[in-house]
Protein backbone atom coordinates (compact mmCIF):
# COMPACT_ATOMS: atom_id res chain seq x y z
CA UNK A 1 0.00 0.00 0.00
CA UNK A 2 1.23 3.35 -0.97
CA UNK A 3 1.88 5.75 1.80
CA UNK A 4 2.60 8.55 -0.79
CA UNK A 5 1.81 9.12 -3.84
CA UNK A 6 2.54 12.26 -6.52
CA UNK A 7 1.27 12.31 -9.88
CA UNK A 8 2.29 15.09 -12.86
CA UNK A 9 3.69 17.39 -10.01
CA UNK A 10 4.29 20.68 -11.70
CA UNK A 11 6.13 23.85 -9.74
CA UNK A 12 6.81 26.89 -11.31
CA UNK A 13 8.45 30.31 -9.67
CA UNK A 14 8.72 33.72 -10.70
CA UNK A 15 11.80 35.31 -10.94
CA UNK A 16 12.41 38.65 -9.93
CA UNK A 17 11.90 40.26 -13.43
CA UNK A 18 8.83 38.54 -13.81
CA UNK A 19 9.85 35.90 -15.27
CA UNK A 20 8.45 32.70 -14.66
CA UNK A 21 11.02 29.31 -14.46
CA UNK A 22 9.57 26.00 -13.98
CA UNK A 23 11.45 23.45 -11.87
CA UNK A 24 9.12 20.58 -12.08
CA UNK A 25 7.35 19.17 -14.94
CA UNK A 26 4.65 16.76 -14.49
CA UNK A 27 6.81 14.77 -11.60
CA UNK A 28 5.29 11.61 -10.42
CA UNK A 29 6.11 9.10 -7.45
CA UNK A 30 5.17 6.39 -5.56
CA UNK A 31 6.40 5.20 -2.25
CA UNK A 32 5.02 1.89 -0.38
CA UNK A 33 5.42 1.03 3.83
CA UNK A 34 8.58 -0.61 3.96
CA UNK A 35 10.04 0.46 1.23
CA UNK A 36 13.47 2.18 0.71
CA UNK A 37 13.48 4.92 -2.58
CA UNK A 38 16.66 6.91 -3.36
CA UNK A 39 16.11 9.79 -5.62
CA UNK A 40 19.29 10.63 -7.60
CA UNK A 41 19.40 13.69 -9.81
CA UNK A 42 22.15 16.43 -10.91
CA UNK A 43 22.14 20.00 -8.88
CA UNK A 44 19.53 21.94 -10.52
CA UNK A 45 17.11 19.18 -11.49
CA UNK A 46 14.69 20.10 -8.61
CA UNK A 47 15.04 17.25 -6.38
CA UNK A 48 15.14 19.28 -3.45
CA UNK A 49 11.25 21.28 -4.70
CA UNK A 50 10.32 17.80 -5.43
CA UNK A 51 11.29 16.79 -1.55
CA UNK A 52 9.79 19.80 -0.51
CA UNK A 53 6.82 19.44 -2.19
CA UNK A 54 6.52 15.88 -0.99
CA UNK A 55 7.11 16.88 2.64
CA UNK A 56 4.28 18.98 2.58
CA UNK A 57 6.50 22.45 3.15
CA UNK A 58 5.59 23.78 -1.14
CA UNK A 59 2.37 23.27 -2.24
CA UNK A 60 2.72 22.05 -5.89
CA UNK A 61 1.71 24.32 -9.02
CA UNK A 62 -0.36 21.70 -10.40
CA UNK A 63 -0.58 17.59 -10.22
CA UNK A 64 -1.99 15.60 -7.21
CA UNK A 65 -0.26 14.85 -4.07
CA UNK A 66 -1.76 12.11 -1.49
CA UNK A 67 0.09 11.58 1.67
CA UNK A 68 -1.46 8.31 3.59
CA UNK A 69 -4.53 8.52 1.40
CA UNK A 70 -5.40 12.02 2.61
CA UNK A 71 -5.14 13.86 -0.72
CA UNK A 72 -2.82 17.46 0.15
CA UNK A 73 -5.34 20.23 -1.21
CA UNK A 74 -2.62 23.02 -2.28
CA UNK A 75 -5.26 25.92 -2.04
CA UNK A 76 -5.90 24.87 1.71
CA UNK A 77 -1.74 25.98 2.59
CA UNK A 78 -2.98 26.24 6.37
CA UNK A 79 -3.16 22.77 6.66
CA UNK A 80 0.34 21.49 5.63
CA UNK A 81 2.01 21.89 8.73
CA UNK A 82 -0.44 19.71 10.49
CA UNK A 83 0.11 17.12 7.44
CA UNK A 84 3.81 17.10 8.59
CA UNK A 85 3.56 17.32 11.66
CA UNK A 86 1.18 14.04 11.46
CA UNK A 87 2.71 11.96 8.78
CA UNK A 88 6.12 12.93 7.71
CA UNK A 89 9.77 12.91 10.01
CA UNK A 90 12.55 14.77 7.86
CA UNK A 91 15.98 13.93 7.91
CA UNK A 92 18.22 16.77 7.00
CA UNK A 93 21.48 17.28 5.55
CA UNK A 94 23.39 19.42 8.27
CA UNK A 95 21.02 17.33 11.19
CA UNK A 96 19.25 20.64 12.38
CA UNK A 97 19.72 19.57 16.18
CA UNK A 98 18.61 21.80 18.23
CA UNK A 99 22.31 22.62 19.74
CA UNK A 100 20.66 23.55 23.41
CA UNK A 101 18.92 20.37 23.67
CA UNK A 102 20.27 17.04 24.65
CA UNK A 103 20.14 14.18 22.13
CA UNK A 104 16.68 12.45 24.14
CA UNK A 105 15.55 16.39 24.12
CA UNK A 106 15.78 16.89 20.81
CA UNK A 107 13.78 14.09 19.69
CA UNK A 108 11.65 14.71 22.86
CA UNK A 109 9.97 18.40 21.43
CA UNK A 110 9.75 16.82 18.05
CA UNK A 111 7.12 14.59 20.01
CA UNK A 112 5.72 17.76 21.86
CA UNK A 113 5.86 19.36 18.66
CA UNK A 114 3.25 16.29 17.14
CA UNK A 115 1.45 16.98 20.44
CA UNK A 116 3.04 14.18 22.46
CA UNK A 117 3.45 15.36 26.03
CA UNK A 118 4.85 14.36 29.22
CA UNK A 119 5.62 11.09 30.62
CA UNK A 120 4.91 9.43 27.15
CA UNK A 121 6.99 11.57 24.80
CA UNK A 122 9.72 10.84 27.35
CA UNK A 123 9.23 7.34 27.34
CA UNK A 124 9.23 7.13 23.16
CA UNK A 125 12.09 9.46 22.80
CA UNK A 126 14.14 6.99 24.94
CA UNK A 127 12.67 4.53 22.71
CA UNK A 128 13.74 5.39 19.51
CA UNK A 129 17.32 6.85 21.08
CA UNK A 130 17.89 3.12 22.30
CA UNK A 131 16.83 1.99 18.44
CA UNK A 132 19.32 4.59 16.90
CA UNK A 133 22.03 2.67 19.51
CA UNK A 134 22.48 5.97 21.50
CA UNK A 135 20.92 5.60 24.98
CA UNK A 136 24.75 6.05 26.84
CA UNK A 137 25.04 9.14 24.68
CA UNK A 138 20.91 10.47 25.52
CA UNK A 139 22.01 13.37 27.84
CA UNK A 140 24.78 14.72 25.72
CA UNK A 141 24.39 17.71 23.87
CA UNK A 142 24.74 17.97 19.66
CA UNK A 143 28.17 19.62 20.42
CA UNK A 144 29.20 16.54 22.31
CA UNK A 145 28.24 13.98 19.92
CA UNK A 146 30.10 12.88 16.50
CA UNK A 147 28.81 13.69 13.14
CA UNK A 148 27.43 9.82 12.93
CA UNK A 149 25.73 10.14 16.49
CA UNK A 150 24.12 13.52 15.28
CA UNK A 151 22.90 11.81 12.18
CA UNK A 152 21.79 8.76 14.27
CA UNK A 153 19.40 11.46 16.92
CA UNK A 154 18.28 13.44 13.74
CA UNK A 155 16.69 9.65 12.25
CA UNK A 156 15.68 8.80 15.80
CA UNK A 157 13.67 12.44 15.54
CA UNK A 158 12.21 11.46 12.47
CA UNK A 159 10.99 7.82 13.00
CA UNK A 160 9.52 9.72 16.77
CA UNK A 161 5.80 9.62 17.27
CA UNK A 162 5.54 6.84 13.87
CA UNK A 163 4.83 8.98 10.93
CA UNK A 164 4.42 7.10 7.97
CA UNK A 165 6.68 8.58 5.84
CA UNK A 166 10.40 9.30 6.63
CA UNK A 167 11.99 12.02 3.81
CA UNK A 168 15.43 12.35 3.87
CA UNK A 169 17.62 14.71 2.59
CA UNK A 170 21.46 13.72 1.82
CA UNK A 171 21.52 12.27 4.96
CA UNK A 172 25.17 11.12 4.40
CA UNK A 173 27.06 14.37 2.81
CA UNK A 174 28.25 15.11 6.06
CA UNK A 175 29.68 12.43 7.25
CA UNK A 176 32.91 10.20 6.19
CA UNK A 177 32.30 7.12 4.08
CA UNK A 178 32.66 4.23 6.54
CA UNK A 179 30.22 6.30 8.96
CA UNK A 180 27.81 7.07 6.67
CA UNK A 181 27.68 3.77 5.32
CA UNK A 182 26.77 2.13 8.94
CA UNK A 183 23.80 5.02 9.21
CA UNK A 184 22.45 4.13 6.09
CA UNK A 185 22.21 0.27 7.09
CA UNK A 186 20.52 1.13 10.39
CA UNK A 187 18.68 3.79 8.26
CA UNK A 188 17.39 0.99 6.60
CA UNK A 189 16.58 -1.35 8.96
CA UNK A 190 14.59 0.68 11.43
CA UNK A 191 12.54 1.87 8.47
CA UNK A 192 11.69 -1.69 7.28
CA UNK A 193 10.96 -2.80 11.21
CA UNK A 194 9.08 0.18 11.61
CA UNK A 195 6.84 -0.37 8.33
CA UNK A 196 8.13 3.51 7.17
CA UNK A 197 8.03 4.63 3.79
CA UNK A 198 11.64 5.94 2.91
CA UNK A 199 12.77 8.85 0.52
CA UNK A 200 16.51 9.39 0.55
CA UNK A 201 17.29 12.19 -1.72
CA UNK A 202 21.44 12.29 -2.43
CA UNK A 203 23.95 12.07 -4.87
CA UNK A 204 25.98 9.45 -2.80
CA UNK A 205 25.83 5.85 -4.68
CA UNK A 206 26.01 4.02 -1.21
CA UNK A 207 22.41 4.60 -0.85
CA UNK A 208 21.78 2.54 -3.95
CA UNK A 209 23.20 -0.83 -1.82
CA UNK A 210 20.57 -0.15 0.54
CA UNK A 211 17.76 1.26 -1.52
CA UNK A 212 14.81 -1.00 -2.48
CA UNK A 213 14.45 1.49 -5.92
CA UNK A 214 16.56 3.99 -7.42
CA UNK A 215 14.30 6.73 -8.96
CA UNK A 216 15.87 9.12 -11.43
CA UNK A 217 14.76 13.01 -12.03
CA UNK A 218 16.25 15.08 -14.50
CA UNK A 219 14.92 18.52 -15.81
CA UNK A 220 12.00 18.74 -13.67
CA UNK A 221 11.11 15.04 -14.82
CA UNK A 222 11.97 11.59 -13.33
CA UNK A 223 13.35 9.13 -15.52
CA UNK A 224 12.80 6.15 -16.43
CA UNK B 1 7.54 18.99 27.69
CA UNK B 2 11.15 20.30 26.83
CA UNK B 3 11.20 23.91 27.57
CA UNK B 4 13.01 24.80 24.14
CA UNK B 5 12.75 28.56 25.02
CA UNK B 6 14.85 28.41 28.39
CA UNK B 7 17.17 26.11 27.30
CA UNK B 8 18.22 27.95 23.79
CA UNK B 9 18.17 31.51 26.26
CA UNK B 10 20.44 29.87 28.45
CA UNK B 11 22.70 28.22 26.50
CA UNK B 12 24.50 31.34 25.34
CA UNK B 13 24.96 32.52 28.90
CA UNK B 14 26.83 35.41 27.78
CA UNK B 15 24.14 36.71 25.63
CA UNK B 16 21.84 36.45 28.65
CA UNK B 17 23.64 38.04 30.86
CA UNK B 18 24.13 41.24 28.29
CA UNK B 19 19.96 41.29 27.57
CA UNK B 20 19.53 40.64 31.42
CA UNK B 21 21.48 43.52 32.40
CA UNK B 22 20.04 45.60 30.21
CA UNK B 23 17.00 44.67 31.49
CA UNK B 24 18.22 45.30 35.60
CA UNK B 25 19.76 48.77 34.23
CA UNK B 26 16.51 50.11 33.24
CA UNK B 27 14.85 48.75 36.05
CA UNK B 28 17.62 50.25 38.46
CA UNK B 29 17.31 53.71 36.33
CA UNK B 30 13.88 53.44 37.26
CA UNK B 31 13.84 53.04 40.98
CA UNK B 32 16.09 54.88 41.69
CA UNK B 33 14.99 57.70 39.87
CA UNK B 34 11.78 57.47 40.65
CA UNK B 35 12.84 56.50 44.32
CA UNK B 36 14.63 59.65 45.13
CA UNK B 37 11.85 61.72 43.78
CA UNK B 38 9.71 60.26 45.90
CA UNK B 39 12.32 60.52 49.03
CA UNK B 40 13.11 64.46 48.13
CA UNK B 41 8.65 64.93 47.61
CA UNK B 42 8.38 62.83 51.16
CA UNK B 43 10.99 65.53 52.20
CA UNK B 44 9.23 68.64 50.63
CA UNK B 45 5.47 67.59 52.97
CA UNK B 46 7.14 64.98 55.76
CA UNK B 47 6.81 67.97 58.55
CA UNK B 48 2.98 68.82 57.18
CA UNK B 49 1.81 65.06 57.33
CA UNK B 50 3.08 64.65 60.63
CA UNK B 51 2.06 67.39 62.36
CA UNK B 52 -1.53 66.57 63.67
CA UNK B 53 -3.61 69.42 61.95
CA UNK B 54 -6.64 69.30 59.77
CA UNK B 55 -6.28 72.93 58.50
CA UNK B 56 -3.53 75.33 57.96
CA UNK B 57 -3.70 78.91 57.86
CA UNK B 58 -1.03 80.52 55.58
CA UNK B 59 0.06 83.96 54.43
CA UNK B 60 -1.30 84.40 50.99
CA UNK B 61 0.57 82.74 48.36
CA UNK B 62 2.67 81.05 50.59
CA UNK B 63 4.17 78.38 47.94
CA UNK B 64 5.54 75.95 50.19
CA UNK B 65 5.84 75.04 54.06
CA UNK B 66 9.44 75.84 53.63
CA UNK B 67 8.90 79.65 52.32
CA UNK B 68 6.84 80.93 55.26
CA UNK B 69 5.75 85.04 55.56
CA UNK B 70 4.44 86.50 58.39
CA UNK B 71 1.04 87.95 59.68
CA UNK B 72 -0.14 88.85 62.94
CA UNK B 73 -0.16 86.23 65.56
CA UNK B 74 -3.49 87.48 66.97
CA UNK B 75 -5.51 86.05 64.15
CA UNK B 76 -5.55 82.78 65.74
CA UNK B 77 -7.84 84.37 68.57
CA UNK B 78 -10.19 84.71 65.69
CA UNK B 79 -9.93 81.38 64.84
CA UNK B 80 -10.00 79.23 68.59
CA UNK B 81 -13.82 80.36 68.18
CA UNK B 82 -15.23 78.92 65.40
CA UNK B 83 -17.45 76.33 65.77
CA UNK B 84 -15.75 73.12 64.97
CA UNK B 85 -12.28 74.12 65.94
CA UNK B 86 -10.96 71.93 68.36
CA UNK B 87 -7.45 73.94 69.33
CA UNK B 88 -5.66 76.11 67.25
CA UNK B 89 -2.11 77.20 67.71
CA UNK B 90 0.53 79.42 65.65
CA UNK B 91 3.53 77.87 64.04
CA UNK B 92 6.56 79.38 62.88
CA UNK B 93 8.80 78.19 60.59
CA UNK B 94 11.94 80.48 59.80
CA UNK B 95 15.06 79.95 57.72
CA UNK B 96 17.88 81.18 60.56
CA UNK B 97 21.75 81.33 60.09
CA UNK B 98 23.90 79.11 62.28
CA UNK B 99 27.48 79.70 63.42
CA UNK B 100 29.30 76.94 63.85
CA UNK B 101 32.51 76.35 66.15
CA UNK B 102 34.56 75.92 62.66
CA UNK B 103 34.01 79.52 61.87
CA UNK B 104 31.72 78.45 59.28
CA UNK B 105 28.11 79.50 58.74
CA UNK B 106 24.92 77.14 58.18
CA UNK B 107 21.78 77.20 58.14
CA UNK B 108 18.55 75.89 60.16
CA UNK B 109 14.53 75.89 59.14
CA UNK B 110 13.38 76.33 62.89
CA UNK B 111 9.73 74.71 63.76
CA UNK B 112 8.55 76.67 66.89
CA UNK B 113 5.47 76.33 68.67
CA UNK B 114 4.21 76.49 72.40
CA UNK B 115 3.63 73.33 72.78
CA UNK B 116 4.86 70.98 70.79
CA UNK B 117 3.13 68.10 72.28
CA UNK B 118 0.05 68.74 71.61
CA UNK B 119 0.82 68.32 68.06
CA UNK B 120 3.02 65.84 67.80
CA UNK B 121 6.09 67.31 66.54
CA UNK B 122 8.50 65.89 65.96
CA UNK B 123 7.67 62.58 65.83
CA UNK B 124 10.78 61.00 66.59
CA UNK B 125 12.69 61.92 69.61
CA UNK B 126 15.93 60.42 70.42
CA UNK B 127 17.26 62.23 72.98
CA UNK B 128 15.81 64.59 75.36
CA UNK B 129 12.64 66.22 76.81
CA UNK B 130 10.77 68.65 74.83
CA UNK B 131 9.34 70.36 77.72
CA UNK B 132 12.74 71.85 78.35
CA UNK B 133 12.46 73.63 75.37
CA UNK B 134 10.74 76.46 77.29
CA UNK B 135 13.27 76.64 80.09
CA UNK B 136 15.55 78.69 78.24
CA UNK B 137 17.92 79.08 75.36
CA UNK B 138 17.51 75.55 74.38
CA UNK B 139 16.67 73.65 70.30
CA UNK B 140 16.41 70.28 69.90
CA UNK B 141 18.35 69.38 66.91
CA UNK B 142 17.61 66.76 64.18
CA UNK B 143 20.46 64.12 63.73
CA UNK B 144 20.65 64.61 59.89
CA UNK B 145 22.24 68.45 60.70
CA UNK B 146 25.61 66.28 61.41
CA UNK B 147 26.30 66.12 57.81
CA UNK B 148 26.01 70.10 57.62
CA UNK B 149 27.01 71.29 60.96
CA UNK B 150 29.43 67.89 62.17
CA UNK B 151 29.36 65.46 65.65
CA UNK B 152 27.01 67.34 68.13
CA UNK B 153 25.52 65.99 71.25
CA UNK B 154 22.93 67.40 74.06
CA UNK B 155 24.91 69.90 75.79
CA UNK B 156 26.98 71.11 72.99
CA UNK B 157 26.18 75.17 71.93
CA UNK B 158 25.39 76.56 68.77
CA UNK B 159 25.11 80.04 67.63
CA UNK B 160 21.73 81.17 65.97
CA UNK B 161 21.33 84.66 64.66
CA UNK B 162 23.81 85.77 66.88
CA UNK B 163 22.18 83.66 69.89
CA UNK B 164 24.34 81.38 72.02
CA UNK B 165 21.56 78.22 71.96
CA UNK B 166 22.28 75.20 73.69
CA UNK B 167 21.34 71.55 72.27
CA UNK B 168 18.93 69.80 74.55
CA UNK B 169 18.03 67.07 72.50
CA UNK B 170 18.51 65.45 69.48
CA UNK B 171 15.32 63.84 66.91
CA UNK B 172 15.08 61.36 63.43
CA UNK B 173 13.36 61.50 59.95
CA UNK B 174 13.03 65.58 60.09
CA UNK B 175 13.78 66.81 56.87
CA UNK B 176 13.00 69.41 54.75
CA UNK B 177 13.36 69.44 50.89
CA UNK B 178 16.12 71.53 50.73
CA UNK B 179 17.99 69.13 53.12
CA UNK B 180 18.83 72.15 55.48
CA UNK B 181 18.65 70.41 59.02
CA UNK B 182 15.64 71.42 60.89
CA UNK B 183 15.86 72.71 64.43
CA UNK B 184 12.81 73.08 66.89
CA UNK B 185 12.51 75.90 69.48
CA UNK B 186 10.23 77.00 71.80
CA UNK B 187 7.66 79.89 69.68
CA UNK B 188 8.38 83.12 71.66
CA UNK B 189 12.37 81.79 71.60
CA UNK B 190 11.82 82.20 68.38
CA UNK B 191 10.74 85.32 67.93
CA UNK B 192 13.47 86.49 70.54
CA UNK B 193 15.99 85.32 68.03
CA UNK B 194 14.66 87.25 64.98
CA UNK B 195 12.32 89.70 67.00
CA UNK B 196 12.32 92.25 63.73
CA UNK B 197 10.46 89.97 61.20
CA UNK B 198 8.55 87.65 63.97
CA UNK B 199 7.82 89.55 67.21
CA UNK B 200 4.19 89.82 67.41
CA UNK B 201 4.09 87.26 63.61
CA UNK B 202 3.40 83.76 63.00
CA UNK B 203 3.95 82.41 59.60
CA UNK B 204 1.23 79.62 60.41
CA UNK B 205 -1.80 78.84 62.25
CA UNK B 206 -2.78 75.28 62.82
CA UNK B 207 -6.54 73.75 63.60
CA UNK B 208 -7.34 70.14 64.79
CA UNK B 209 -10.91 70.15 64.00
CA UNK B 210 -12.96 68.77 66.98
CA UNK B 211 -14.55 64.97 65.96
CA UNK B 212 -17.27 65.16 64.08
CA UNK B 213 -16.95 68.76 62.74
CA UNK B 214 -18.12 69.61 59.07
CA UNK B 215 -14.95 70.07 57.67
CA UNK B 216 -15.77 72.11 55.28
CA UNK B 217 -17.79 74.50 57.14
CA UNK B 218 -15.48 74.98 59.33
CA UNK B 219 -13.13 75.67 56.08
CA UNK B 220 -15.65 77.87 55.13
CA UNK B 221 -15.66 80.02 58.25
CA UNK B 222 -12.57 80.23 58.55
CA UNK B 223 -11.59 81.57 55.36
CA UNK B 224 -14.56 84.42 56.26
CA UNK B 225 -12.45 85.34 59.63
CA UNK B 226 -9.15 85.46 57.94
CA UNK B 227 -9.80 87.09 54.84
CA UNK B 228 -6.20 88.03 53.28
CA UNK B 229 -4.88 84.38 54.29
CA UNK B 230 -5.18 80.91 52.80
CA UNK B 231 -6.36 78.27 54.07
CA UNK B 232 -5.52 74.81 53.26
CA UNK B 233 -6.47 71.00 54.03
CA UNK B 234 -3.60 69.10 55.51
CA UNK B 235 -3.83 67.28 52.02
CA UNK B 236 -4.03 70.06 50.20
CA UNK B 237 -1.15 72.19 51.93
CA UNK B 238 1.32 69.17 51.15
CA UNK B 239 0.18 68.80 47.63
CA UNK B 240 1.22 72.45 46.97
CA UNK B 241 4.35 72.35 48.98
CA UNK B 242 5.56 69.17 46.97
CA UNK B 243 3.95 70.73 43.51
CA UNK B 244 6.58 73.72 44.02
CA UNK B 245 9.57 72.04 43.49
CA UNK B 246 8.50 69.56 40.69
CA UNK B 247 7.41 72.28 38.80
CA UNK B 248 9.89 75.36 40.11
CA UNK B 249 13.02 73.04 39.38
CA UNK B 250 12.05 71.01 36.68
CA UNK B 251 12.39 67.99 38.97
CA UNK B 252 9.58 66.20 37.65
CA UNK B 253 10.74 67.04 33.90
CA UNK B 254 13.89 65.76 35.09
CA UNK B 255 12.56 62.65 36.46
CA UNK B 256 10.21 61.99 33.46
CA UNK B 257 13.20 62.36 31.08
CA UNK B 258 15.31 60.11 33.20
CA UNK B 259 13.14 57.19 33.25
CA UNK B 260 11.56 57.40 29.68
CA UNK B 261 15.67 57.05 28.65
CA UNK B 262 15.81 54.17 30.96
CA UNK B 263 12.90 52.48 29.58
CA UNK B 264 14.33 53.26 25.72
CA UNK B 265 18.34 51.94 26.59
CA UNK B 266 16.43 49.05 28.16
CA UNK B 267 13.91 48.11 25.34
CA UNK B 268 16.80 48.64 22.71
CA UNK B 269 18.98 46.08 24.83
CA UNK B 270 16.67 43.70 24.95
CA UNK B 271 15.27 43.84 21.31
CA UNK B 272 18.54 43.87 19.65
CA UNK B 273 19.98 41.03 21.81
CA UNK B 274 16.75 39.06 20.91
CA UNK B 275 16.26 39.82 17.28
CA UNK B 276 19.99 39.02 17.29
CA UNK B 277 19.15 35.39 19.19
CA UNK B 278 16.27 35.22 16.74
CA UNK B 279 18.70 35.83 13.17
CA UNK B 280 21.49 33.16 14.88
CA UNK B 281 18.37 30.38 15.38
CA UNK B 282 16.78 30.68 12.85
CA UNK B 283 17.60 27.76 10.91
CA UNK B 284 16.23 25.94 14.19
CA UNK B 285 13.05 27.76 13.49
CA UNK B 286 13.07 26.69 10.58
CA UNK B 287 13.46 23.23 11.77
CA UNK B 288 10.39 23.70 14.02
CA UNK B 289 8.24 25.00 11.13
CA UNK B 290 9.43 21.91 9.43
CA UNK B 291 8.64 19.43 11.57
CA UNK B 292 5.10 21.11 11.85
CA UNK B 293 5.51 23.35 14.55
CA UNK B 294 3.45 26.71 13.55
CA UNK B 295 3.94 30.64 13.84
CA UNK B 296 2.31 30.09 17.36
CA UNK B 297 4.64 27.66 18.75
CA UNK B 298 7.96 30.32 17.83
CA UNK B 299 6.22 33.06 18.91
CA UNK B 300 5.67 31.21 22.35
CA UNK B 301 9.11 30.60 22.43
CA UNK B 302 9.92 34.53 22.24
CA UNK B 303 7.57 35.39 24.62
CA UNK B 304 8.77 32.95 26.96
CA UNK B 305 11.97 34.37 26.35
CA UNK B 306 11.54 38.24 26.55
CA UNK B 307 9.27 37.28 30.18
CA UNK B 308 12.61 35.31 31.41
CA UNK B 309 14.78 38.51 30.26
CA UNK B 310 12.27 40.26 32.00
CA UNK B 311 11.30 38.51 35.59
CA UNK B 312 15.76 37.87 35.77
CA UNK B 313 16.45 41.55 34.63
CA UNK B 314 13.29 43.05 37.54
CA UNK B 315 14.86 40.79 40.26
CA UNK B 316 18.43 41.73 39.10
CA UNK B 317 17.55 45.72 39.32
CA UNK B 318 15.26 45.30 42.32
CA UNK B 319 18.23 44.00 44.03
CA UNK B 320 20.73 46.66 42.97
CA UNK B 321 18.13 48.89 43.82
CA UNK B 322 17.71 48.17 47.50
CA UNK B 323 21.30 47.41 48.05
CA UNK B 324 21.38 51.12 47.17
CA UNK B 325 19.41 51.98 49.76
CA UNK B 326 21.60 52.45 52.42
CA UNK B 327 24.22 54.02 50.21
CA UNK B 328 21.84 56.79 49.70
CA UNK B 329 20.75 57.33 53.02
CA UNK B 330 24.47 57.34 54.25
CA UNK B 331 24.36 60.62 51.75
CA UNK B 332 20.25 61.85 53.47
CA UNK B 333 19.04 60.16 50.62
CA UNK B 334 15.75 58.52 50.45
CA UNK B 335 15.33 56.09 48.32
CA UNK B 336 11.27 55.54 48.45
CA UNK B 337 9.96 52.24 46.53
CA UNK B 338 6.32 51.48 47.30
CA UNK B 339 5.08 48.01 46.81
CA UNK B 340 2.66 49.07 44.41
CA UNK B 341 5.18 50.87 42.08
CA UNK B 342 7.20 48.17 42.41
CA UNK B 343 4.06 46.07 40.57
CA UNK B 344 3.92 49.36 38.24
CA UNK B 345 7.80 48.57 37.06
CA UNK B 346 7.23 44.89 37.25
CA UNK B 347 4.27 45.14 34.74
CA UNK B 348 6.30 47.61 32.46
CA UNK B 349 9.20 45.80 32.76
CA UNK B 350 6.87 42.72 31.23
CA UNK B 351 6.16 44.87 28.48
CA UNK B 352 8.29 46.36 27.43
CA UNK B 353 10.32 43.02 27.06
CA UNK B 354 7.04 41.82 25.22
CA UNK B 355 7.27 44.83 23.09
CA UNK B 356 10.74 44.13 22.10
CA UNK B 357 10.19 40.40 21.04
CA UNK B 358 7.56 41.89 18.61
CA UNK B 359 10.17 42.69 16.45
CA UNK B 360 11.53 38.92 16.14
CA UNK B 361 7.77 37.99 15.96
CA UNK B 362 7.70 39.97 12.76
CA UNK B 363 10.92 37.99 11.43
CA UNK B 364 9.82 34.49 11.82
CA UNK B 365 6.63 35.14 10.16
CA UNK B 366 8.30 35.31 7.75
CA UNK B 367 10.71 32.11 8.04
CA UNK B 368 10.27 29.72 5.42
CA UNK B 369 10.62 25.91 6.86
CA UNK B 370 12.10 25.18 3.37
CA UNK B 371 15.00 26.53 4.34
CA UNK B 372 15.95 23.50 5.99
CA UNK B 373 16.94 21.90 3.03
CA UNK B 374 19.23 24.49 1.72
CA UNK B 375 22.73 22.86 2.81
Amino acid sequence: MNVLEASDVTKSFREGRGEEVRVLSGASLALARGEVVALEGPSGSGKTTFLSILGCILTPSSGRLVIDGEEVDPRRPERLPTVRRLKIGFVFQQFNLFPALSAVENVEYALNVKGVRGRAARQEAERVIAAVGLSDRQGFLPRDLSGGQKQRVAIARALAGGPPIVLADEPTANLDAQVGQQVLEMFQELAKRENRGLLIVTHDPKVRTIADRVVRIADGRIAA
Amino acid sequence: MVDLARKNLLYDKLRFLITVSGVAFAVTLVFVQVGLFLGLMDNASITIEHLDADLWVTSRNTANVDFAQTFPETYVQRLRSVPGVERADNLIVWFMNVALPTGAREGTLVYALSDFRRWKMPWNVTEGNLDDLKRGKYLFLDSSATKRYGAFAPGDYREVLGHRMKIIGRTRDALSFSTTPISFVDFRRAQELSPQELTGNTTYILLKLAPGADRAAVLAEVRRRVPHNDVWTREEWASRSRHYWVESTGLGLNMIMTVFLGCLVGLVVVAQTLYTSTMEHITEFGTVKAIGGSNRDIYKILAEQATISAVVGFLLGSLQAFLLRPVMAKIDLKLIIPPSFAAVVFAGTLVLCLAAAMISFRKVAGIDPALVFRG
